[in-house]
């Protein structure tokens, strides 16, 4: 499995523990059920990507120490 | 001080109904504390009448509720209220806090170099969670609350007479706050899947101020 897709695997599992009515607001990009929001991780379009963006800016956080910061 | 506020809430779509009615506590407040209070809402957030109201009321505090991208920030059915460029000299000597997308890249630090004295904003997408069977009573939705709440903080302390900068630092605080709930309450994994975006929210709030001030 190349990284991409190990990452996209990651992200999909992290969305799959969200609450089944569970929605996500991304501003103008618009708003998302759970199996919206999986279906574009796995499209990789620009709202996958933006899911992705958040998932790889909180591991970069957890690197650094950002829930210690907090 | 007494301040005078404008608030800009434009209602036509999911997140502009959360923002909307999440704002009514703002201006809830903003009676109490305010000489005056202004409410561009619905179909009155257009941009004639925001440049309008701006330039006879002077308001010293700008809240802008809606859609945005870097360089604009828009009202009702996504009319440009607010343009880098074009028209963001009418925030001369204003407060300004956008809760709104991207804003903070471009248009924010563009307005404080033509004049405003502060913007707070975000210079990323802001994101929220929300419960789906609340979409009609947004202000009973504990989950978009864990973010709005925060997100409004900034308001609530400029309302108070906190600097920009002060409002900027107290709102962080309170995504912090939330976060730190999440990490310790039961539900671990649902807690985990919401942190990372009161996180990017956190991260991506911005505050710029005149840097004579």
């Amino acid at each position: 499995m190349s990284n991409e897709q190990e990452i996209k695997q990651l992200v999909i599992e992290r969305l799959k523990t969200l609450p089944d009515d569970t929605g996500l607001s991304i501003g103008s990009k618009g708003d998302f059920n759970k199996e919206e929001l999986i279906k574009r991780v796995e499209l990789g379009d620009d709202v996958g990507q933006k899911i992705i963006e958040v998932e790889l800016n909180f591991l970069r956080g957890l690197k650094d120490g950002i829930l210690y910061e907090t | 001080m007494k301040h005078s506020l404008l608030i800009t809430r434009p209602n036509f779509d999911l997140t502009t109904r959360y923002l909307f009615i999440w704002a009514e506590k703002i201006i809830g407040l903003a009676k109490e504390k305010c000489g005056k209070v202004f409410d561009l809402s619905g179909k009155r957030a257009n941009r004639k009448e925001f440049e309008s109201m701006m330039k006879k009321h002077e308001p010293n505090l700008v809240f802008l509720n809606g859609h945005g991208d870097s360089e604009v920030v828009a009202g009702q059915d996504n009319e440009e209220l607010i343009h880098a460029g074009e028209n963001e000299k009418i925030l001369k000597s204003k407060i300004v806090y956008a809760l709104s997308c991207c804003s903070g890249k471009i248009l924010g630090p563009q307005s404080v170099k033509s004049g405003a004295e502060a913007y707070i904003g975000y210079d990323e997408d802001f994101i929220f969670l929300y419960e789906e069977n609340k979409q009609t009573r947004p202000e009973q939705d504990k989950t978009a609350e864990m973010f709005l709440e925060p997100a409004n903080q900034v308001m609530v302390s400029l309302l108070k007479d906190h600097s920009p900068k002060k409002a900027h630092f107290n709102s962080k605080k309170s995504f912090v706050r939330n976060i730190r709930k999440l990490l310790s309450s039961q539900s671990v994994a649902i807690g985990g899947s919401v942190v990372r975006y009161l996180i990017w929210d956190m991260q991506h709030q911005v505050c710029y101020e005149r840097e004579d001030k």
